[in-house]
């Protein structure tokens, strides 16, 4: 385990000075929209929050940190704030890779074509899509956190954004609870799913959903995919925990202890494997551990536009 | 020896915790927990409420092991939202550390 002092000091330092928990720049993470025609103006911002971008990169220092965790090594982690931006930002131009890349980008592409069949009148502006600033959140950086979160709050306000489209739990929730209460700014949050409207077919597939603890508890959103699935003829094989009793992917920890989260993983793993369907994930933090553990598993997006 | 102090309850609600009083320290956190760690929270909530804060601040790490799943929050019988005093003496323990 790391000493979670360090590694707070570390993303709290790199969201203040770069609004991103690595320290990369945000124009190098988010290009997915690139070479999709996207409108800058409409009645609710697609807003990503950069999760399913940052998803090749947490890979990346996850496979460094994996290495060095409970080593004298550890101790040093808390130096890379020391490191000047400018270095780290240059760092991650060349630091994941073009097929992860690749992968989680086609998510968010799969997302704008299942809300252009459903008709939704959105927009893209990357300039104004940051990380919300959870981790903090999750990590007990209160402080850093609504620091953060008043910076984000306000650009969107001063923009004029008032309806956010989002894609991921973590961002939904940061967003539809925590930004009102401790910014004082709304904002009508929907998640992509709850605005699709098309029955799409997928007859005779039966696949997994995990449900993420954001989604099943914090939110109670379950019954939402859930239904969808119903809707285009594919079969939901329920795991035994799901909905508001949804097992943890171990993501969560995974910052201060890659170890923990292999050991909470390996255990929902082995709870979904029981069904012996395909699984089907909502959260790029659960996506990735799964892919991790070896699973058959493909984001709800991806399954969606298959059978749009 | 740890000096019981009822009073540190009061003091997290400076971080957003208002819950200690009503654990009952049934232990269905404890069992419902993902991390099947030590009476993981069901001890720590213990310390809070008798006020052994050295005790918290000397294992502080175990703080950070909560995945703050929310099955806890969900399960309490007593509404007690044991996962948000784990995240209300993080912040306690970073605000120390900030201050230090």
């Amino acid at each position: 385990m790391y000493n979670p002092r360090y590694i707070i000091d570390v993303l709290a330092d790199n969201i203040r000075k770069t609004r991103n928990p690595f320290g990369a720049g945000n124009g190098t993470v988010n290009k997915w929209w690139k070479g999709v025609n996207l409108r800058t103006e409409g009645d609710a911002m697609l807003y990503t929050g950069l999760m399913y971008q940052l998803m090749p990169y947490i890979k990346k220092t996850t496979k460094q940190i994996e290495k060095f965790e409970d080593t004298t090594l550890a101790d040093y982690v808390g130096l890379q704030k020391y490191v000047p931006k400018v270095m780290v930002k240059s760092a991650f131009v060349f630091m994941a890779s073009r097929k992860d890349k690749e992968y989680f980008g086609g998510i968010l592409r799969n997302i704008v074509k299942l809300l252009e069949r459903s008709g939704v009148d959105f927009f893209y502006r990357p300039k104004l899509d940051y990380y919300s600033g959870i981790l903090l959140y999750d990590l007990g950086d209160l402080q850093g956190f609504i620091e953060h979160a008043k910076f984000v709050a306000g650009k969107l306000k001063e923009k004029g954004i008032r309806k956010v489209i989002t894609v991921d739990p973590h961002t939904t929730y940061a967003l539809k609870v925590l930004y009102p209460k401790y910014t004082g700014i709304n904002f009508e949050v929907k998640t992509y799913f709850e605005r699709l409207n098309f029955k799409g077919n997928g007859y005779g597939k039966q696949v997994t959903l995990h449900d993420p603890c954001f989604y099943g508890r914090y939110l109670e959103l379950s019954d939402v995919p859930a239904r969808i699935l119903d809707e285009f003829g594919i079969e939901n094989v329920k795991v035994r925990n799901s909905g508001k009793f949804t097992g943890c992917c171990g993501g969560p920890a995974e910052s201060i202890s890659p170890a923990l989260t292999k050991e909470i993983l390996s255990r929902r793993y082995a709870d979904l494997k029981e069904t012996g369907k395909p699984i089907v994930a909502m959260c790029p933090i659960c996506l990735g551990n799964l892919i991790k553990a070896g699973a058959d598993v493909q984001d709800l997006s991806a399954l969606l536009a298959d059978c749009a | 020896m740890t000096q019981v102090n009822p009073e540190f309850a009061e003091k997290l609600e400076d971080f957003g915790v208002d819950t200690t009083t009503d654990c009952f320290n049934c232990g269905t956190c404890a069992a419902i927990c993902p991390l099947i760690y030590e009476h993981f929270p069901r001890k720590i909530i213990r310390y809070v409420q008798i006020g052994a804060k050295d005790r918290i601040l000397d294992n502080y790490e175990d703080l950070w092991k909560c995945l703050h799943c929310g099955l806890c929050i969900q399960t309490c019988p007593r509404e007690a939202d044991p996962g948000d005093i784990i995240m209300g003496l993080r912040r306690f323990v970073v605000d120390q550390w900030r201050r230090s």
